[in-house]
C-alpha cells in the first residue's frame, strides 16, 4: 500500500521519481543474525551533537561495548559539546577536525568525570568533529569512537572520515547530513578497515537501546550494509519528543572485533536513530488536506464568461 | 547554434529552469552530499533542505534556525543583546546577497523550482485550454501585502519569539512548516515523508495541514492562475526587500505609447499591472520576478529593458516582438501553426 501511495502521490506532480534511500522493512536477510532482547532500563534518547540526557546509566544495560554519549546542554549553551565515556576507561578524548592547522585536526582533550566539553578549533572549520576514546593493554585494544556536531560551515567530513586513526575502525559511508539522521528501515554502509585497509567477511554488531542485537557482516570491499532495526517503542507518558519537538533519538552502537596474533582488537562507533519515516505521521492526512487544498482551486477551472474574468480563448 | 537551441528568451529561461529545478531538487549527486558541499545554504530560492537529494539550500531556513536557536536562546541566556548574536544571521545574510546581488529577483524567476513548477503547469493549461484568471488592477493590491506578513511573521517574529521561550517550540521554523516547495520537492525525490502529517502534537499537525492544502491548491491552481503561490511566497518579499541592491534590474523608459497597448501587463504573470503605465523605479515592482516576459512582450524598440549595471542584456524590440507573437499570446496562450490559423489578430499587430 505504501509503494502505491508513493506513486500515486509521485504522479501527481507527473514528473519522474528518483528514489532517495527508499525506507525498506527490516527483513531477515543471508547473513543477518537478528535479537531482540527487552530492557526495561531505558531513559530518554538524544543525538550526538548535545541533545541526550545527561546521567544515561542506562547504557550500561544495553550494550557491553564501549561508548561516548554526548551529555545535554542547557538551554541557549552553544559552541561546545559535553561528551561521557561508557564501558571505557580513557585519560584522553581524541578530537579529529574536519579541516584546519596540523595541531587542529587532532587533539587530545583531558577526560573529566561526568563529561568532557568538546569545542570546535575554529567557527569555519566544519561541521563534523570525529571523537575516540583509546583503552589499551598488552592483550586487548579497544576504541570508542562518534561523531559530533557543531553548527560551523567548513570543510565536508568526507577526508576526515577517510582519514586512518586507529589500528581498527568503523568508518560511516556517509554520516547523516544536517536535516537528516539514521533512521530504522533504512540501509546505511559502514566501511571496516584494519590498519588501513578494508576488512572482508568480518562480523559487524548492531545493538540499539531498544534491545535489538544484529550482525551484518563486510562485503569483499570492507563495506557492511546495516539495516536499522524497526524497534522504537512506544513513547512514554509526559516525556517529549525529540530535540525540540523534532523526532525521538534513540542510542546504537556499532561493533566489531578482529584478532591479530596475540592481541584482540575491540572498535565501537555509537551514535543516534530516528524512528522510519512513517511512525508518528499520518500520510492519508496529509492526501486528504492536500486533496482538500486542490477542491479549494478547482472552481477557478470553471469555465465563465463573464466581468472581469478572461477566458484563454 | 544558440539562436536555434534558444530562438527567444523565453524558450532559454524555460531551459534554465528545467536545469535549475533538477539542481535544486537533485544536486546533491552533482555538487556533493553535505552540507559544505551545497552551493550554498543561503540560496535566494525555495530549494529545501528537506530534501536529501538537493543541490543546496534555502536562505529562509537558516534565517529562522538562528533567530530561533542564536538569537532567541542567546537574549534569554545573556538577559542582553550582544553583536554575537546577530554575527552568524549576519553571514547567512552576507551568503544571500552574494548570490542575490548577481542575479537579483531571477533566482524567482529563473531559479526557484516552485516557481517553475507552478509554471510548467501553467503552460499544460494553456494547451488544455482551460480559462485564464488573472488579478485586475484592483484587488491585487490585496494579495501583494501577503508576502510581506509572511516574511515578518513566519520567518522572523515566531522563530525569534520560540527562542525566547514565549511561543512553543513546534513554532520554531514556521515557515518551512507550511512551505508548498518542501512538499513539492520532497515527493520529486519519491519521497512522501514530507507529505505526511505529524500527529500527536496540535501545532505541527496544523501547521502540516496548512502547508499540504497550499500545495494541493497551488497545483490546480496554476493550471488557471498564473504563479499563484509566488504571489504570497516570502522569499519573493525577502528579494524585493534587497532589489534595488543588486546592479540586475528592469529599466522601463517613459514612451508616449506606454498605458495604451497594455501587452506588457498582460504578459507579466505576476498581474503586475504597473509595468504598462509606470517608468523608472516605479516599473520595477516589488512583485517582479524578472522573468522578462515584458521585455520580450514590449513592441516598442529598447523601452523595457533588462540591465546588469551598465549593460543591456535584453530589450524590447519590434522584430522580436512579432516572432514572439507568432507562437504565443503575451498571457502564455499558444498558438496553432501558422498554416491552420486564420490571419494575425490586432494584437499581433499592435
Amino acid at each position: 500500500m505504501r509503494s502505491i501511495v508513493n506513486i500515486a502521490a509521485t504522479a501527481l506532480l507527473a514528473l519522474l521519481p528518483l528514489s532517495g534511500w527508499a525506507a525498506e522493512r527490516p527483513a531477515m536477510t543471508p547473513g543477518m543474525e537478528h535479537e531482540h532482547r527487552n530492557h526495561d532500563g531505558k531513559e530518554g534518547a538524544g543525538p550526538p551533537g548535545g541533545e541526550s540526557r545527561q546521567g544515561m546509566r542506562a547504557s550500561r544495560e544495553w550494550t557491553r561495548y564501549p561508548l561516548i554519549l554526548p551529555v545535554m546542554a542547557p538551554r541557549g549553551e552553544r559552541g561546545g559539546n559535553t561528551l561521557d565515556l561508557r564501558n571505557i576507561a580513557a585519560d584522553v578524548l581524541d578530537v579529529y577536525a574536519p579541516d584546519g592547522s596540523p595541531e587542529q585536526l587532532r587533539r587530545q582533550v583531558p577526560t573529566i568525570a561526568g563529561g568532557t566539553r568538546v569545542e570546535p578549533v575554529s567557527s569555519k572549520n566544519g561541521n563534523y568533529y570525529w571523537v575516540t576514546a583509546r583503552e589499551a593493554n598488552e592483550e586487548r585494544v579497544s576504541v570508542a569512537s562518534t561523531a559530533t556536531f557543531f553548527s560551523n560551515p567548513g570543510a565536508a567530513p568526507t577526508a576526515l572520515l577517510l582519514q586512518a586513526k586507529h589500528d581498527l575502525e568503523i568508518v560511516p559511508q556517509p554520516l547523516p547530513r544536517e536535516h537528516g539522521s539514521y533512521r530504522e528501515s533504512e540501509k546505511w554502509k559502514f566501511l571496516l578497515r584494519y590498519q588501513g585497509k578494508p576488512l572482508a567477511g568480518k562480523k559487524l554488531m548492531l545493538e540499539t537501546e531498544f534491545g535489538s542485537r544484529i550482525a551484518f557482516t563486510s562485503d569483499a570491499d570492507g563495506i557492511a550494509t546495516v539495516l536499522f532495526p524497526y524497534d522504537f517503542k512506544a513513547e512514554e507518558p509526559g516525556k517529549g519528543g525529540g530535540h525540540h519537538g523534532g523526532p525521538r533519538r534513540a542510542k546504537f552502537v556499532l561493533a566489531v572485533e578482529h584478532e591479530d596474533g596475540s592481541k584482540h582488537y575491540l572498535t565501537a562507533f555509537n551514535y543516534s536513530y530516528s524512528p522510519d519515516a512513517e511512525r508518528g505521521k499520518n500520510l492519508w492526512a496529509g492526501l486528504g488536506f492536500g486533496a482538500f487544498g486542490m477542491l479549494l482551486a478547482t472552481p477557478l477551472l470553471r469555465r465563465k464568461k463573464s466581468n472581469g474574468e478572461k477566458s484563454s480563448q | 547554434m544558440l539562436k536555434t537551441l534558444f530562438p527567444t528568451l523565453g524558450r532559454f529561461r524555460l531551459a534554465v529552469q528545467i536545469v535549475m529545478l533538477l539542481v535544486t531538487v537533485y544536486g546533491s549527486n552533482l555538487v556533493g552530499y553535505y552540507m559544505a558541499e551545497k552551493i550554498s545554504n543561503a540560496l535566494p530560492a525555495l530549494s529545501c533542505a528537506y530534501d536529501q537529494q538537493n543541490g543546496a539550500y534555502c536562505v529562509l531556513i537558516p534565517t529562522q534556525h538562528q533567530l530561533h536557536h542564536r538569537v532567541g536562546e542567546a537574549i534569554v541566556k545573556a538577559q542582553q543583546f550582544t553583536l554575537q548574536m546577530v554575527v552568524p544571521l549576519f553571514f547567512t545574510l552576507l551568503t544571500f546577497f552574494a548570490f542575490f546581488f548577481v542575479l537579483s529577483k531571477a533566482f524567482c524567476g529563473w531559479v526557484c523550482p516552485l516557481g517553475t513548477l507552478q509554471e510548467l503547469i501553467g503552460k499544460l493549461g494553456r494547451r488544455l485550454n482551460l480559462p485564464l484568471r488573472r488579478f485586475d488592477n484592483g484587488n491585487v493590491g490585496k494579495v501583494r501585502p501577503v508576502k510581506w506578513l509572511m516574511v515578518v511573521i513566519l520567518v522572523l517574529l515566531l522563530p525569534l519569539l520560540t527562542g525566547l521561550g514565549v511561543t512553543p517550540h513546534s513554532l520554531g521554523n514556521p515557515y518551512c512548516d507550511i512551505c508548498p516547495s518542501r512538499i513539492a520537492t520532497t515527493l520529486l525525490t519519491g519521497s512522501t515523508e514530507q507529505l505526511a502529517l505529524r500527529s500527536g502534537d496540535g501545532i505541527a499537525f496544523a501547521l502540516g495541514a496548512i502547508a499540504n492544502t497550499l500545495i494541493g491548491f497551488t497545483l490546480v491552481a496554476a493550471f488557471a492562475l498564473r504563479q499563484p503561490f509566488c504571489r504570497i511566497c516570502p522569499m519573493l518579499g525577502f528579494n524585493a526587500a534587497f532589489q534595488r541592491l543588486s546592479p540586475l534590474r528592469l529599466v522601463k523608459k517613459e514612451h508616449d505609447k506606454c498605458g495604451k497597448c497594455g501587452i506588457c501587463a498582460k504578459a507579466c504573470p505576476m498581474d503586475i499591472h504597473e509595468i504598462a503605465r509606470e517608468h523608472g523605479a516605479k516599473a520595477y515592482h516589488e512583485d517582479c520576478t524578472l522573468c522578462g516576459r515584458c521585455v520580450e512582450f514590449c513592441p516598442d524598440d529598447g523601452v523595457i529593458q533588462m540591465k546588469w549595471g551598465p549593460l543591456t542584456l535584453f530589450q524590447s524590440n519590434r522584430e522580436y516582438y512579432k516572432q514572439r507573437m507568432k507562437g504565443e499570446m503575451p498571457e502564455g496562450t499558444l498558438k496553432p501553426p501558422a498554416a491552420s490559423r486564420p490571419a494575425a489578430s490586432g494584437a499581433e499587430n499592435a
